[in-house]
């Protein structure tokens, strides 16, 4: 019934055809509206560009890469001290892959995801793990 | 030669013998008894582990055989466990802090 353009936005539009109280499910920064209403269609509103109100981060949450690097210290029976950061790598760690396969497993019994087998390949540092984990989480949730 | 070239072209890929590994552990977790999990889980980590530098394409091929065959097993006997489960878990599987 409408169409924004710009970022993610989804309407639903109820079924009752003389009102058409449109009540948009999620809208983030649209730039231009146009509605048609019964087949009129209004001329398109042009919104002023505004900052986002929400940042989209990229990194996953402290606590979610110090669950990971446990696991991975663990699982390679490192020393608490050594350093595993959100940059370490695996192999650089001294995993190889049946190591990073059962350090995957191991995230998905702690977090309780499940990963899939293409994703599961492409994960090689901390902070992959650690990002894809929160992806995952979101997902489930949402 | 024609054996040999049979078996060079049948040497299976890093990839396909990850995939039975990660399919075994995840065969090992339908397990409602944590001793046949545990076990599952410890049977297949030192096989895999023992056969980890094998270099002949065949007896890489027939160990990887010797997995399948074994991962079909585990999968019936995880579904026919999973029709008797027992009722109680298992005390290393209940989620409490025990102060002895």
């Amino acid at each position: 019934m409408a169409s924004f353009t710009a970022t993610s936005i989804s309407m639903t539009s109820l079924s009752t055809p003389f009102k058409q109280p449109l009540v948009p499910s999620r809208i983030s920064s649209p730039n231009s509206v146009s509605l048609s209403i019964r087949g009129r269609t209004f001329p398109s509103i042009t919104l002023q560009p505004r900052v986002p109100r929400f940042q989209v981060t990229c990194a996953a949450k402290p606590e979610t890469v110090q669950k990971v690097c446990d696991i991975v210290k663990k699982q390679l029976a490192l020393s608490d001290e050594s350093p595993v950061t959100g940059e370490s790598k695996f192999s650089a760690l001294g995993a190889d892959s049946l190591d990073t396969v059962e350090i995957v497993m191991g995230l998905e019994e702690e977090f309780g995801i499940s990963v899939e087998e293409e994703s599961a390949q492409t994960i090689t540092t901390v902070q992959e793990a650690a990002d894809m984990i929160e992806d995952l989480l979101e997902n489930k949730s949402a | 030669m024609a054996f040999s070239a049979y078996a060079a072209a049948t040497r299976p890929s890093k990839a396909e013998v990850l995939s039975l590994f990660r399919s075994l552990l995840r065969t090992a977790r339908q397990f409602p008894d944590y001793n046949i999990k545990a076990y599952t889980k410890r049977r297949t980590i030192d096989g895999f582990r023992h056969n980890q530098n094998l270099s002949d394409p065949s007896s890489i091929a027939s160990a990887l055989s010797d997995g399948k065959a074994q991962l079909e097993i585990a999968r019936r006997q995880a579904i026919v466990h999973s029709l008797y489960a027992p009722s109680v878990r298992s005390i290393m599987e209940t989620n409490s802090e025990l102060t002895c």
